[in-house]
Order: C-alpha cells, then sequence, then structure tokens
C-alpha cells in the first residue's frame, strides 16, 4: 500500500514537472521575443498557448537517425543517462514541509552526484556520436564541470555549516520563517558563487559552451533528432529547475513566505523558483557568451577563491558568535 | 565621428557588475514596449504611395487595349534590360503599333524608372507584392499577362482606378510644362518645392 502512494506521488510529480518543462520553454521564447521585441510564438493556439504540445507531439513523431559511425550503446544511453539523473534529483526536494518524495539526510549531497551523473550524459553524447562538433562539445563540458563542480559544492558548504544538516528540509527549518531569517543575508558571497556556478552547470548562457550554436552547431547533441533530442532538452530544463529548487532551499527561505497560502502549502517555493527560472532567462537575453579560458579563469581564479574565503569566513563568524 | 569609448569603472563598480546591470536593465525595459513584430498573412503591411511592386499595362478604358505608343523609353532606360518590345508602323497613319511588350519580371530590380519615363503612364508598378510561380514562365509576362495584372489591380482597387495615378510616376525635378500631357498630375503641395515634385522626406528636411 505504502508503495503504491509513493508510485502515485512520483507518477504527479513526473506530470508537474513535465508541464513545467513544457511551458518553461514556451515563456523562454516568449519572454526573449519580448525582450528582442519581437512576439515569440503565436500561432498554436491564443498567443501560442498551444505550442509546447505541438512541439513535444513533433519530436515524438521525428525521425530517429544514428549515426553510421556512432557507438549505438551509448549514443541511445546518453541521453537517458541525462534525463533520468536530473529526474532522480527531483525526489529529494521539499516543495513544503513534508511535501517531499525521499527525506534523505544526504539530500544536497545526492543533488550534487546527480547533476554531475547528467554531464557524464553529456559527455558520452559528446564521445559516442564520432562527430568533431559534439566531440569538442562534450569535451568543453567536461571542462566545465570539473571546475565549476568544485565551486558550486563549496559555495553550499556555507549554507551547511549554519544550518547543520544536508537534509533539505531541515535546511528550510534552520532559516525559520522570517525575512532576516534567509540565508541569502550571511552568505552573500556564497549567493553569488552559487549564481554563477548553476548558470555554468546547467549549461546556460553566458557559459553554454557545450552546445554554442555559433560555433559547435549545436555542441553534444548536434547529431541527435526526435524523441532524444527532446530528451536531452528536458534534461536541461529540470537541470534549471533543480538548481533553482536549490537556490530557494538554501538561500531564500525555501517554502516560507510573507503570510501562509491556504490550501497550497507550496506556492512560495514555487514563486521563488518562478522567479528564478525568469531570471535564467533574463540572463539569456542579455548576455554574450564567455570565451573557453575566460570560463575557465572565472570558474579557478574567482569562484573557488571567493567560496573557500567564503567557508573561513563563515566558521570564523560562527565559532564566535554562534 | 568622435568614436565613444567605454567610460573607465572604479572599484566597487567593478565589484557589483554595473555593466552586467546596465545591459539587463536595458533588456527588462524592452521586454514591456511594444514588439514591433506584424503578423504578416493576417496583418497586412499599409502599402504606400509610391509602391513598386507588380508590373501592369493600364488598360484604356476607350479602347479596351494598352497605352503603349512604343516610344521604347522603358526599353531604353530599364538598367537591367527586362523589358522587350516589338512593333511596326501603320502603312497609313504611320502609328507605331505594339505586336508584343514581354517584361521579364526574374531580371527586374523595381527602380521604376520606366513608370517615371513612360509619357502616356503606360506602364506601371502596382501595389501588388504577392505573386509567384512554379515555373519561370509564370512570371515571365506578355502583354496580355500584362494587361491582366491591370485588371485584377483595378478589381481589388473596388473599380476606382481612374484616379490611380501617384506623383512617383513623373520624373522628379522637372517642371510641370515640360511634361507630357498624362504625366501633369495634380501633387499635393507637401510634396513639392517651387513647382517641382521633390517628395515630402526631402521637403522636410528642406525646410527645417
Amino acid at each position: 500500500m505504502h508503495v503504491l502512494i509513493v508510485f502515485i506521488e512520483i507518477l504527479v510529480l513526473f506530470a508537474v514537472v513535465m508541464l513545467h518543462v513544457a511551458y518553461a520553454t514556451y515563456f523562454e521564447r516568449k519572454i526573449i521575443g519580448h525582450m528582442q521585441v519581437r512576439l515569440g510564438p503565436m500561432q498554436q493556439g491564443w498567443h501560442g498557448l498551444l505550442q509546447p504540445i505541438a512541439d513535444g507531439i513533433k519530436s515524438f513523431f521525428k525521425e530517429d537517425i544514428v549515426p553510421a559511425q556512432a557507438d549505438v550503446l551509448p549514443f541511445r544511453a546518453a541521453p537517458i543517462i541525462c534525463l533520468t539523473a536530473m529526474m532522480a534529483a527531483l525526489a529529494v526536494l521539499p516543495f513544503a514541509s513534508g511535501w517531499v518524495l525521499a527525506d534523505i539526510n544526504i539530500g544536497l549531497l545526492f543533488i550534487f552526484a546527480m547533476s554531475s551523473l547528467a554531464s557524464y550524459g553529456v559527455i558520452l553524447a559528446g564521445w559516442a556520436t564520432n562527430s568533431k562538433y559534439t566531440f569538442l562539445g562534450g569535451l568543453r563540458s567536461m571542462a566545465q564541470v570539473v571546475s565549476y563542480e568544485i565551486s558550486f559544492g563549496l559555495s553550499l558548504v556555507g549554507v551547511m555549516m549554519l544550518s547543520g544538516s544536508l537534509n533539505l528540509s531541515k535546511i528550510v527549518e534552520a532559516q525559520g520563517s522570517s525575512f532576516g531569517g534567509m540565508y541569502l543575508f550571511p552568505q552573500i558571497i556564497a549567493f553569488f558563487v552559487f549564481c554563477v556556478a548553476m548558470l555554468a552547470e546547467t549549461n546556460r548562457v553566458p557559459f553554454d559552451l557545450p552546445e554554442a550554436e555559433t560555433e559547435l552547431v549545436s555542441g553534444y547533441c548536434t547529431e541527435y533528432s526526435g524523441m532524444r533530442y527532446a530528451m536531452f532538452f528536458m534534461a536541461e530544463y529540470i537541470g534549471m529547475m533543480v538548481m533553482a529548487s536549490i537556490g530557494t532551499i538554501c538561500f531564500l527561505g525555501g517554502w516560507n513566505g510573507p503570510f501562509e497560502v491556504a490550501f497550497f502549502p507550496p506556492f512560495w517555493f514555487v514563486f521563488k523558483i518562478y522567479i528564478f527560472m525568469f531570471v535564467f532567462i533574463w540572463i539569456r537575453a542579455t548576455m554574450p557568451r564567455y570565451r573557453y579560458d575566460q570560463l575557465m579563469d572565472i570558474g579557478w581564479k574567482l569562484l573557488i577563491p571567493l567560496s573557500l574565503v567564503n567557508i573561513v569566513l563563515t566558521g570564523i563568524v560562527k565559532a564566535f558568535v554562534g | 565621428m568622435q568614436i565613444q569609448y567605454k567610460p573607465k569603472r572604479n572599484l566597487l563598480q567593478t565589484i557589483l557588475h554595473v555593466e552586467l546591470l546596465q545591459g539587463m536593465a536595458l533588456t527588462l525595459r524592452t521586454l514591456f514596449s511594444k514588439p514591433i513584430t506584424r503578423q504578416y498573412p493576417e496583418e497586412r503591411p499599409d502599402v504606400q504611395l509610391g509602391f513598386r511592386g507588380q508590373h501592369a499595362l493600364v488598360r484604356d478604358e476607350e479602347t479596351g487595349a494598352s497605352k503603349c505608343v512604343a516610344c521604347m523609353r522603358c526599353v531604353t532606360v530599364c538598367p537591367s534590360r527586362c523589358i522587350r518590345i516589338r512593333f511596326h508602323e501603320d502603312e497609313d497613319t504611320s502609328a507605331r503599333v505594339v505586336d508584343s511588350y514581354d517584361i521579364e519580371a526574374l531580371r527586374c530590380v523595381y527602380c521604376g524608372f520606366c513608370e517615371e519615363v513612360c509619357p502616356v503612364n503606360a506602364l506601371i508598378l502596382t501595389e501588388v507584392f504577392e505573386y509567384s510561380g512554379f515555373q519561370r514562365e509564370d512570371i515571365f509576362f506578355d502583354q496580355e499577362a500584362l494587361l491582366d495584372n491591370w485588371d485584377k489591380f483595378a478589381e481589388s482597387k473596388g473599380g476606382k482606378i481612374g484616379s490611380y495615378v501617384n506623383p512617383f510616376w513623373r520624373p522628379r525635378g522637372m517642371n510641370a510644362d515640360k511634361l507630357t500631357a498624362a504625366k501633369r498630375i495634380d501633387v499635393p503641395d507637401e510634396w513639392t518645392i517651387e513647382g517641382q515634385v521633390v517628395g515630402k522626406n526631402f521637403k522636410a528636411k528642406g525646410t527645417e
């Protein structure tokens, strides 16, 4: 009986997240369109509201092409690895008090592990396709993940030190429901590092070097088509949502807000995620792409020292005050 | 032209990434500005006076044929040489009679010189801009096709086509008394300086 309930919960979460992924693509196109003084999708449904559904149907029925020289098994496995790893990360997110699929004590660590696993999918895709563009995309992804995973992890160490837990629900509870209790204020350096590393981890502009359209056609997913390409796409958007959730949980006080919303406890959590997603899209519409060496410079010379400094400062303050 | 270098930043501005924030503010402003997109098939563009679209030979309301007198001016002036006229002289009246009038519209650059130079307003460029074909021959207009273009255009304008003449059909900067009778079109005052057609924009600039 318990298994059945969990199964139903998983299905509901899956459906809700997939709907969000679909409409995240819609709002991304809409917002970027309006920021570029265009309209974005307008034809399917009222103001193009059915566009993501049309896109989904289209990608289902597109021809599934496997290049002749590709290594078939990793080529087929790569998008699945990407998507499942990102989906698995959703399990530990607390959407509201008690609204969590797996309330495990290593939640934060689990998310780190899963988001790194997802980049294995990218690297495998780049390698297995046997094409120069995908190979370069995969190579870049590897280097990017290695350098940004460190600062990403280190930036959250301060949060772990303050809350004394890796359990995401405990981290939210440790911040309390007051505005000043958010870890955004004591951990402002960590928040900055987190934001930059978050963009790099999800391969978003200005760090979208693995899929740099102008140089690498489409990077690691150049040779993918139809449903497999859509799976990479879903993985990217779920990745954005997972990162936004971590940001919300660790820095913005999770599901706590100015007032309680009856009947829908995750209101503030979802609201904060939407703000994060909007900022993702906003940045994409504004920033140009970093050069590869600049990306490495920022990662190793700026973000890692900054996050280390933040850990030391947090430790000192905690030793004297807390 | 003076090149505007970017101003120097101080340390605080460097730390706070002021330029990035300025860029973000700009995109946020344009998010709420009105998009300039025109939803084309539903929302059609306003065709301005002087638009140069599909070619047509004006059908004379009295004779039912083209007004062309085979003066060959359009053939001479055409920079892409896409007009070809064959004619013979009538034995009795020694008037020129057009045998064939062909425009290879694929070669046309839509400069509008032909309609400017035509002394009888026989050849015009209509406001029609949507025409295409599956073969090149479909966009090769002979005399019948050109007259047909005119009929279709006249129909689309609702029959009030006798007044479809506009100041762009006459050569610029020429006094009206130097023009043939058909070219002496009343031009709105805002288009002319000292009796010469110069265009609205030029006049607006000239009087500033």
